[in-house]
């Protein structure tokens, strides 16, 4: 899983998202903004999942089954 | 000086033996250095006979002298100890034996020996061959250890089993020498020069136990120090005990204070770097996993978030304010009305009380006189003029008369 264009990386994911939340948070925007902000939110939080995701298995699959969890 | 001398009228022998003997004559009588290799003293015999070896090379000569100049040397002559004699050369015509009659042998003290010693150290060092600048660094892993030792020595299992115990896949190419008294010099020299050339070997451990001054002679043998200053390998040496320096320290690459020493010093601890990398391993792994579990913790934290999570708080939320913002616009509005509507019965009454209607309902009457301004004094009204006379239901006008 790499970064593209339209993909941001997880620390560009992580940072939107919480741009987002704080500003859902704090409320005055119109409906229609916050409905929309709480539609990025989502789709940031499924990219930072991707990215962990695919994170861990890049680790299991380097760590290989041999080694001893630890 | 040669003879001239041809198949056909051959020279006697007894000629040829006196000839040598003339010859070796003058040389006449030599101060000779060396090695008491062999020392036959049998009681009452006339003569004493010894075997004189050169300290380096591989020969040596038959030395008599009468006992006396035997039992002359402080202290007692031995086999293995190093002289220097007062010698004549002399050919025995009967048999055409070569030996040196001695008149004086001196034994080489330990004095002379530390001496000599020191002196070739100083030579050698001023030719540069102990140079920190020539040493070269040991091969972290040898693909094989060059190993000179004694035969079946203490010396040699100590390398070979330490450094088994620190890397059970070390190779030994060893090369069982004497490693003291006369062959030592050029039996190790030899293994030296042999294991240099071999490729495979990457580095070289010289070593023996501890010993006397004597004992530990040969590895101060400027030839064998010259052969390891040339030597492409790096060679370790670990002569005798700790406090033992032999010229071979000075021009090996490294200095080992033992053998285990030296086994420590040409291989690595196995065990030890496997224990290392693994420890760095599960570290890196656990720093990794912190992160991701860090990172995930995050994410779920932010999910949860109430905005995220139930976005129908976005809708509730704005419902909740409209509804709350209805009722106190409609409460606003009941108090305003119910206040209104005090004012407006707070206000009747006044005016009810203000009007006069009571007053008219107890029998009064109000007087206007045609601008509409009510009449106090009666003098203000005019004979003949018209008024407005109100009385509590209704009213009707008047005409004042004179």
């Amino acid at each position: 899983m790499t970064a593209t264009p339209e993909k941001p990386t997880f620390e560009q994911a992580r940072d939107e998202l919480t741009d987002v939340v704080r500003r859902l948070e704090a409320g005055g925007t119109t409906l229609e903004e916050s409905l929309a902000l709480w539609e990025r939110g989502e789709t940031l939080a499924t990219i930072c999942q991707e990215w962990l995701d695919s994170a861990r298995t890049r680790l299991d699959a380097a760590r290989g089954p041999a080694t001893a969890e630890d | 000086m040669a003879l001239d001398s041809s198949p056909e009228n051959p020279a006697a022998v007894r000629t040829i033996a006196r000839a040598v003997e003339g010859w070796i004559a003058k040389l006449g009588p030599v101060w000779v250095e060396g090695q008491v290799a062999q020392l036959t003293r049998r009681p009452g015999a006339r003569l004493v006979f010894l075997t004189l070896r050169d300290t380096e090379a591989d020969m040596s000569v038959t030395v008599t002298c009468l006992p006396h100049v035997v039992e002359a040397c402080v202290p007692p002559l031995a086999e293995g100890q190093r002289v220097v004699i007062h010698a004549k050369p002399e050919f025995y015509a009967g048999r055409g034996t070569l030996s040196f009659r001695a008149a004086e042998i001196r034994p080489v003290g330990l004095g002379e020996l530390l001496a000599a010693l020191e002196q070739r150290k100083n030579l050698l060092a001023a030719e540069g061959l102990f140079d920190p600048a020539r040493k070269k660094p040991l091969p972290f892993l040898p693909r094989v250890v060059g190993l000179v030792c004694g035969r079946g020595s203490d010396a040699e299992r100590d390398v070979v089993e330490n450094a088994r115990r620190r890397w059970p896949g070390v190779v030994f190419e060893t090369r069982e020498v004497a490693v003291q008294g006369v062959k030592a010099v050029s039996e190790v020299t030899a293994a030296v020069r042999e294991l240099d050339r071999l490729p495979h070997v990457d580095v070289i451990v010289v070593t023996r136990g501890g010993g006397s001054v004597e004992d530990l002679l040969p590895f101060s043998d400027e030839g064998l120090v010259r052969a390891v200053a040339a030597c492409l390998t790096p060679v370790v040496s670990a002569i005798g005990h700790e406090k033992d320096s032999p010229i071979l320290d000075l021009v090996a690459d490294v200095r080992a204070s033992t053998p285990t020493d030296a086994a420590r010093k040409v291989v690595p601890d196995m065990v030890e770097e496997m224990r290392g990398v693994q420890d760095l391993r599960s570290r890196a792994t656990r720093a990794i996993r912190g992160r991701l579990d860090r990172d995930s913790a995050w994410l779920d934290a932010a999910r949860h978030r109430p905005v995220l999570a139930e976005p129908m708080v976005l809708v509730t939320g704005r419902e909740s304010d409209v509804r709350l913002m209805l009722e106190r616009s409609r409460r606003a509005l009941d108090s305003r009305l119910a206040r209104a509507a005090d004012d407006v019965a707070h206000v009747r009454a006044r005016v009810r009380a203000l009007s006069p209607a009571a007053t008219l309902d107890r029998g009064y009457a109000v007087v206007q006189d045609d601008s509409g301004a009510v009449v106090r004094v009666a003098a203000d009204v005019g004979d003949g003029a018209l008024v407005r006379v109100r009385v509590s239901e209704g009213e009707f006008r008047a005409r004042r008369e004179p």
